[in-house]
């Protein structure tokens, strides 16, 4: 290369942009992330005390109601107030949050506020206080499904909050009764589709955990059950519920009874599909009824043309729905360990602290608040959660969830064969009994 | 390396010493935010942590790696993606800077106009492509008149997310480019000219050599960023092993399935990489620009 007299400046400036531009991509890149408003999604502490005796550390999702919760036991208990710090809307980050301040020893929360499938991993990891003594208090009086979430390996580690169970909504100018079985789904929501010109049915089918819980109702609807009795291996290929679930996905996505999109959709890509009425059928959890009714800011194209029912089976008999919601534990790493406990045991069993929920529409866990209840999709709901189905709160299920993903969303699109698929799927819930 | 070299060439010793004593703070401060992290990391990925539970392992962690299935096929995924997104991205930034080196009307504009996709965070245009690419309601699908699951196929995902980097990062590249190309003096060109050289004469035997250093520059900061990408893998397909890269997976053992031995094994795993990939590239860089410095010296 010829020796230039203005090489090196020239360098220089090469090197000068370079770095700028590079500064200019860190200085984005380490930006505020998108979406996340200043109106505290999380990562800080509610203000709801001058002198907090005790942190209780709950999604930034739904925040108002978790924050008149707090707001009523601090009435009742002046002396030793509560302060909520709010974590981040998604449960991956929540998880993340917890896992920092337990990891570290910071121990900044009292109590936590735990998605009802990490019972066994908090459990396991030492990070939560055993609860097994209080499991008087709430058997009998909260859900039946809600209970089992909160325990692992027959130890009770947490007390139940709040619920969550799906509801099939359906248009009541399109469909005349709501079916009962998956194959009359099929088949009502194939031809109505096509008499209507729009899709059949939505759902949660994006490569998430949704797309889990979706599978299951299916495979729970059809006899599966994970796990034998005492959580010790995986019964997951016994009988055919898992071929019949994942026949009748498959099936679903060829014909096209599954809506365009379906295998990216999450609840409210669902949400915004149904509610523009481009489609029949919809698997969703309560939230989307007020805003199919119109109360949001969007507009609904089907406010008086739907209607709510159970999700139905592969019999016909009963109805399988996957039990979503909080269960509230105690950190091993507080230092206010009764009362923590008191607080844990007073927002399951409380009457008027469940009432708070009710009065917002996020389901509660105790079954005295549907038995007094005079919605009637609440008094479904009531039912729907009777009959509602855990999710094995075991120690690996993250990486089972996982695994699902990994195997069975190739197969539901014919990307992968079904057997081998389902065979890793029994592989990685016996991984999942077990800590490495 | 190259700046102390530049601080020798012209300097006494006085003022290289005095250059050592400022350089010192920001050399300390890298140490406390660069070098303790990796460090640590490093020192984590010899245990095997479960919650408060921790054993030390040694190596164990590294054999896993290696023998992971889904490591390997993220290897392989940022692999695919770095080669095909940085050479599409030079091609493209090629063709972009030497229009904007051209003189016509509207240059100001058609400058700021071509650089709009690089200052959108990539988080946020990621969502926007996300968006565009899925099926429902199938935006892509409509211009190009096709019926492709863009969000799920493999292969078509790969080919959107690189679509998606190189629509984002072309503009970066034909700025690296553009600053090269101002610096090269017209007098070749028209030198050039009068030897009888044809437009593909001159870029191939003027344009391109003089460019060299800032060609280099360039692949440097584009094959490291695209080998530690994240945004558009994450954000179109998540976890999947479908299109996960280095990052992705070692976020997954971090955050989804906490494994964090393991996890900090895939860090310290993906950093090397990155770092032999980056020597490789400086130390050519070095071995023309150096050497140029050091033969004027000699002179």
């Amino acid at each position: 290369m010829p020796l230039l007299p203005h090489q090196k400046r020239y360098t220089a400036r090469v090197f000068a942009a370079g770095a700028a531009a590079l500064g200019l991509t860190l200085a984005t890149a380490c930006g505020e992330p998108p979406g996340e408003g200043t109106a505290g999604e999380g990562g800080d502490t509610a203000g709801l005390s001058d002198d907090p005796a005790f942190v209780w550390a709950v999604t930034g999702a739904d925040r108002a109601i978790h924050e008149e919760v707090a707001r009523l036991w601090n009435e009742e208990n002046p002396d030793q107030q509560v302060d909520i710090f709010f974590l981040a809307p998604t449960a991956d980050e929540q998880r993340q949050a917890m896992f920092q301040d337990l990891q570290n020893q910071a121990g900044e929360f009292d109590v936590l506020g735990l998605d009802v499938i990490w019972t066994g991993e908090f459990a396991e990891y030492g990070y939560i206080e055993s609860l097994e003594d209080l499991r008087g208090e709430v058997e009998g009086v909260s859900l039946e499904g809600a209970v089992d979430s909160a325990q692992w390996q027959q130890e009770l580690y947490a007390l139940p909050y709040s619920s969550n169970g799906a509801f099939l909504y359906y248009r009541t100018d399109l469909v005349e009764e709501p079916p009962t079985t998956w194959e009359e789904l099929y088949d009502t929501g194939t031809a109505a589709a096509e008499e209507a010109g729009i899709s059949a049915y939505v759902g949660q089918g994006d490569q998430y955990e949704g797309f889990v819980v979706n599978f299951l109702e299916l495979y729970w609807s059809a006899g599966g059950q994970l796990f034998d009795d005492a959580q010790e291996r995986s019964t997951f290929l016994e009988g055919d519920a898992a071929t019949t679930a994942l026949d009748f996905m498959t099936r679903a996505y060829e014909t096209g009874f599954y809506a365009d999109g379906f295998d990216t959709m999450v609840e409210d890509d669902a949400r915004a599909l149904f509610q523009a009425g481009e489609a029949v059928y919809m698997r969703n959890w309560p939230y989307a009824i007020p805003l199919l009714q119109g109360e949001g800011d969007e507009e609904s194209a089907v406010v008086d043309d739907f209607a709510v029912a159970p999700l139905p089976t592969f019999g016909g008999e009963g109805t399988t729905s996957a039990l979503g919601g909080l269960n509230n534990a105690v950190s091993t790493l507080s230092d206010s360990k009764e009362l923590a406990r008191e607080f844990v045991l007073w927002a399951a069993t409380d009457p008027e602290a469940q009432d708070v929920l009710m009065r917002n529409s996020l389901p509660p866990t105790m079954l005295s608040a549907y038995e007094n209840t005079e919605d009637p999709d609440f008094q479904m709901l009531g039912d729907i959660l009777a009959q509602a189905e855990a999710r094995p709160p075991v120690p690996g299920y993250n990486s089972l969830s996982l695994a699902v993903q990994d195997h069975l969303h190739p197969a539901f699109r014919g990307q992968a064969e079904p057997q081998p698929a389902l065979e890793a799927v029994d592989q990685a819930a016996n991984d999942a009994l077990e800590q490495e | 390396m190259a700046t102390t070299q530049t601080v020798r060439v012209g300097r006494g010793l006085g003022e290289r010493a005095m250059g050592r004593v400022f350089l010192a703070p920001s050399f300390a401060f890298m140490a406390v935010i660069a070098l303790f992290p990796v460090f640590y990391a490093i020192g984590r990925s010899l245990y095997d942590i479960q919650g408060f539970r921790q054993e030390f392992t040694g190596i164990d962690n590294y054999v896993r790696v290696l023998t992971d299935p889904g490591f390997l096929n993220a290897v392989w995924n940022t692999l695919v993606f770095t080669v095909a997104s940085v050479s599409l991205e030079f091609v493209i930034g090629m063709a972009f800077a030497l229009i904007m080196n051209q003189a016509f009307v509207g240059r100001g504009l058609t400058r700021a106009v071509i650089l709009i996709p690089w200052v959108i965070p990539t988080a946020v245009a990621a969502q926007v492509w996300r968006f565009m690419f899925d099926r429902n309601p199938g935006f892509v699908n409509a211009v190009l008149g096709t019926d492709i699951n863009w969000l799920r196929d493999p292969f078509w995902s790969m080919v959107g997310v690189v679509s998606a980097d190189v629509w984002k990062t072309a503009p970066f590249v034909a700025l690296l480019l553009l600053a090269g190309l101002q610096t090269i003096p017209k007098d070749y060109y028209e030198a050039a000219r009068v030897d009888g050289a044809n437009a593909l004469q001159r870029f191939w035997s003027v344009t391109l050599p003089l460019l060299r250093p800032a060609i280099v520059v360039a692949l440097l900061f584009r094959t490291v960023e695209a080998m530690r990408m994240f945004d558009f893998a994450y954000v179109f397909t998540g976890y999947s092993n479908s299109l996960a890269t280095l990052s992705v997976y070692a976020q997954r053992y971090l955050v989804r399935e906490p494994d964090l031995g393991y996890a900090n094994a895939l860090s310290t795993v993906t950093f090397v990489i990155v770092m032999l990939v980056g020597l490789a590239f400086i130390s050519r860089m070095g071995r023309h620009m150096i050497g140029d410095v050091a033969r004027k010296e000699k002179r």
